[in-house]
């Protein structure tokens, strides 16, 4: 009961923090009339603790005992302006995040730089679902933390905010900010149960005719596309000033599948491409080469990370109601 | 995780163990100097607690079950409710704490706990001051505290931070509050009185008690301790005049003398000798006596109140260290006779002795008038063989007879009871007086100190013609002792406090040096008042501060305390300045971004540079030589001031 209205109070100054501050820029650095300080549970325990240091010393009117409460009070609030303190000017900015599948938890990287000559201590960004283990950050140094989001729908996950909190020294005082960046991570559909709809299989002529004649047969060169493999790049062609070339061995290019949209009637959009996406998982770790169909937009047959990540962002990004998909940005 | 106890030591241990080792070390160093104050069963229970948790912590094993730690705090709280009979007030409430802290490290697994165990040191460390305010504590109490305060520092660190590093910035940070702490004990409106009552403390008596029993175990105090100091404004009065008057003892039952429950009319005086006026500070001894020089003639009359026998009595125990300023004289008149009442009192001597009563009447018959009788008895004491010691005999029931006639050895109260009984046998109205006598001059705080083994006791005498006269039989026997004190009277045999130390001339001004300091403390910190919060007021022009004058104050030194260490944090942690050759560079940037040829992020110096001169080639020759100095200064062998000096002058004359 308590603890929902806490929560919906601090969603409420959230909120208003975010009116007031608007979105932020990246990097932001921390001014200290955007943080925010209250005591902890603790701090209250300690403040209720000194109350009665104070009351007693002054029924027995004794000084040494009043000088000890008076001397922790004081080193009190000097903890809340070292606490305070840790947090302004901090350098805060965005680092990438690592697309998701629905239904998994979406990771917002995001770098903490401290500027000051000063160590910084006990430093910690979170939300409303968890909060990172704080870490000390040394001077002109600089550390990454994450926030998590449950990736519920597939599409382009924003991070609507995260605080950025400390409780250096003593864990008396809780200091915060609230940060609104425009960040955002790519949440791929959820991939369907394995094996429901064998993919269509469509032979690539070129390479398996000659698939009998073995692996290392070096059968020509192609114009390099994203995602080719390094180590098949023919670096002495690039010397040559002939442009990115791709060695092509005899049976490289082993089974290749149009994964076509147009292929699976009678279900709903997002089972489709659930489908589609389980697809080109298993096509990916296959090692099989691939090329995508959606309504209006067609992706080559290709192999490799970046073809796999396109065409999984295609399927994240795809908007029914256009028919089409917004281009990925 | 194998052999966690493994021979590396410390350093292997894990961070909650730390941990928990240096929360125990606060702990204890907390509860150390609780332990002569404390019943030795909750000692022991302490001990074993943090024993116990130790074995615990280093062998891996589980914490105790529930059921048992909630077991063991029942009891242990019945314990103490047994011992005290009361969980109120001060020792009973340190005991509960002790014993509580104790057994919560039986269940302490987390962080919070170790902060809960470490509040509970904090307190024991108030309590501590509540039980001794003396300068001796002082270091241990302060290095406790900054221990308790760097563990409490440490454990809400989630990466490890050294201990250098947590004294650092613990001891930065206390420093820091310092100014405001003593803003606050100095300005904060003090009360003048307790507004809750809490029971006394039992037991604790110190000094004189208020019964004289000679011929009983000796309760003569052998301790050093002191008793009082006093400061005199102006001359000392002589040694032989320093009696300080404690309780008078009217009441006689033939072993033990008591003071009288009797109320009778107070008997004025006049001085006739010069007045002294003098500061008393009396370390706490939980009874009433103030005990004044002789005669006092001026006291504070809302603390203190004089009894019809001139005994100066406080309002209240004397609990804590305690001044009061006295006048006071040692040559005077009474005036007016005595009161019947008195007069009858003070001539009882009951059944016993009879062998005292005969010879005091035979005094009397020869001598003929009182002051004749007592100068006879002095005579006496002088002539025959009697002898001042420490170390006297166990008397009979009839006490007086036995050391008149068999032991004759005994101290001051054999002499002032002996006298006192024979002077009332002959019809001379006689009281004892216990207190102290002589006194040892600080010259380095400029007060006389007096100890608990200055204690002595002597007799008054009513004599027509000049009131109540002090008789000191002891001077008779032993006059060294009233001069030049204790040790002077008695043989090299026997114990006396301080004989040793007193061999050694540079020991002795050691100890009055450490009694000045601790007297210097005690005026200035621990007694501090309300009266020195108004000097001090007006000593800063202040006059007649109210309460409310000292809460605007107080807030006033918040917000200063505020500013100033706002101020002070946020130049400590300002950013690091670029170096200057970088700080050269992004001006020339900045100036050139403001006639759109602003840097690309991708383009280094010499990309972009090369690419301002192809667009504003009237600027190529300086451009490409600050472009050469610059990688030379930022990436050459080495870099020159004479270098970067061009550079700045290039960059500066540039005419974009």
């Amino acid at each position: 009961m308590l603890r929902g209205f806490l929560g919906r109070l601090r969603g409420k100054i959230r909120v208003w923090a975010r009116r007031r501050h608007g979105i932020d820029t990246d990097p932001t650095v921390l001014s200290g009339r955007r943080i925010y300080i209250l005591p902890t549970g603790l701090g209250v325990a300690f403040a209720a603790m000194l109350f009665s240091m104070f009351l007693g010393a002054m029924n027995y009117a004794n000084n040494l005992a009043l000088g000890l409460a008076f001397t922790l009070g004081a080193l009190g609030l000097t903890a809340m302006h070292y606490c305070h303190r840790n947090l302004a000017g901090l350098k805060i900015s965005s680092a990438a995040s690592q697309p998701v599948f629905t239904g998994e938890t979406a990771h917002f990287s995001i770098a903490l730089e401290n500027l000051s000559p000063l160590a910084r201590h006990e430093l910690t960004i979170g939300n409303e679902h968890g909060t990172a283990m704080p870490v000390r950050i040394d001077s002109a140094g600089r550390a990454v933390l994450q926030v998590e989001v449950p990736a519920r729908r597939r599409g382009s996950l924003r991070l609507d905010h995260f605080e950025v909190a400390t409780r250096h020294p003593f864990g008396l005082f809780r200091a915060w900010a609230y940060l609104h960046m425009d960040m955002s991570c790519i949440v791929y559909p959820r991939p369907a149960p394995r094996g429901a709809v064998p993919p269509p299989v469509e032979t690539d002529v070129g390479g398996a005719q000659d698939s009998q004649r073995g692996d290392e047969d070096f059968a020509g060169l192609r114009n390099f596309h994203p995602g080719d493999a390094p180590a098949r790049i023919a670096w002495k062609a690039y010397a040559r000033q002939q442009g990115l070339q791709v060695k092509v061995y005899a049976g490289t290019a082993v089974t290749s599948h149009w994964l076509d949209w147009n292929s699976l009637p009678g279900l709903s959009v997002e089972a489709r491409l659930s489908q589609l996406c389980r697809w080109i998982e298993d096509a990916h770790a296959a090692g099989h080469a691939f090329g995508l169909k959606l309504p209006n937009l067609q992706l080559p047959v290709n192999i490799g990370p970046a073809h796999r990540q396109r065409c999984l962002t295609a399927l994240a990004l795809f908007d029914p109601a256009a028919g089409s998909q917004n281009p990925p940005s | 995780m194998m052999n966690r106890r493994g021979a590396t030591g410390a350093a292997a241990l894990p961070r909650f163990t730390q941990q928990l080792i240096w929360v125990l070390a606060g702990f204890v160093l907390a509860v150390l100097p609780h332990v002569p104050d404390l019943s030795p069963w909750i000692v022991a229970m302490a001990s074993l607690g943090v024993a116990v948790r130790l074995i615990i912590e280093l062998r891996d094993w589980p914490l105790p079950p529930k059921w048992l730690r909630i077991a063991i705090a029942l009891l242990v709280m019945l314990g103490v409710l047994a011992t005290y009979r009361t969980l109120n007030g001060l020792q009973a409430g340190t005991a509960f704490l002790v014993i509580m802290g104790a057994m919560k490290l039986l269940e302490t697994r987390t962080t919070r706990d170790l902060t809960v165990v470490i509040f509970v040191a904090y307190f024991l460390l108030f309590a501590g001051f509540l039980y001794h305010q003396s300068l001796l504590r002082l270091p241990w109490m302060l290095g406790t505290a900054w221990l308790l305060t760097v563990t409490l520092m440490r454990t809400h660190q989630s990466a490890p931070m050294a201990m250098r590093e947590a004294m650092a910035l613990t001891g930065r940070m206390l420093l820091q509050a310092l100014p405001l702490a003593v803003a606050l004990f100095l300005f904060f409106p003090r009360l003048p009185g307790q507004f809750w009552a809490v029971p006394a403390r039992s037991g604790a008596t110190s000094g004189l008690s208020d019964t004289l029993s000679p011929g009983d175990v000796s309760e003569l105090s052998l301790s050093d301790a002191t008793a009082f100091r006093v400061k005199f404004d102006g001359p000392l009065p002589p040694p032989a005049q320093r009696y300080w008057r404690g309780p008078v003892l009217h009441d006689f039952d033939g072993r033990t003398w008591r003071r009288s429950q009797g109320f009778f009319p107070a008997q004025s005086i006049t001085a006739t000798g010069p007045i002294y006026n003098y500061r008393i500070t009396l370390e706490p001894h939980n009874r009433r006596w103030v005990f004044g020089l002789d005669a006092v003639t001026d006291w504070p009359g809302e603390r203190t109140g004089l009894t019809f026998d001139r005994q100066l009595l406080a309002r209240a125990p004397i609990a804590a260290p305690a001044s009061f300023t006295l006048h006071s004289s040692t040559a005077y008149e009474f005036v007016g006779a005595l009161p019947s009442g008195i007069r009858n009192i003070d001539t009882r001597t009951g059944d016993s002795n009879p062998r005292s009563k005969q010879l005091a009447l035979e005094l009397m018959a020869q001598s003929g008038d009182p002051a004749a009788f007592v100068q006879a008895v002095l005579n006496k004491f002088r002539d025959e063989e009697y002898f001042y010691t420490l170390e006297p005999p166990r008397l009979e029931a009839d006490s007086i007879d036995d050391f008149l006639f068999n032991t004759r050895r005994g101290f001051c109260e054999h002499f002032a009871s002996a006298f006192t009984f024979l002077a009332r046998a002959a019809g001379i109205p006689a009281r004892v007086v216990a207190g102290y006598q002589g006194g040892e001059f600080n010259p380095m705080g400029g007060y006389l100190i007096v100890r608990q083994s200055d204690a002595h006791a002597w007799s008054e005498v009513w004599l027509e013609s000049r009131g109540w006269v002090r008789v000191d039989p002891t001077a008779a026997v032993a006059p060294e002792r009233i001069e030049r004190g204790m040790q002077a009277a008695l043989p090299e045999s026997e114990p006396v406090p301080g004989r040793l130390i007193n061999q050694y001339d540079a020991l002795v001004k050691l100890r009055l040096a450490w009694d000045a300091l601790n007297t210097a403390w005690n005026d200035s910190v621990v007694e501090f008042g309300a009266e020195h919060q108004r000097a001090l007021l007006e000593g800063l022009g202040i006059e007649d501060a109210d309460w409310q004058a000292l809460g605007v104050g107080l807030v006033l030194a918040l917000a200063v305390f505020f500013t100033l260490l706002s101020a002070w944090l946020g130049w400590r942690f300002r950013p690091r300045r670029a170096d200057p050759i970088a700080r050269s560079y992004q001006q020339l940037c900045q100036r050139l971004a403001r006639v759109d040829l602003a840097r690309q992020l991708h383009e280094g110096p010499q990309d972009y540079l090369r690419r301002v001169a192809g667009r504003r080639p009237e600027l190529a020759a300086p451009l490409a030589q600050i472009s050469r100095l610059y990688l030379g200064l930022r990436y050459g062998p080495s870099a020159g001031e004479a270098e970067l000096r061009r550079l700045k002058i290039l960059i500066q004359r540039l005419k974009v």
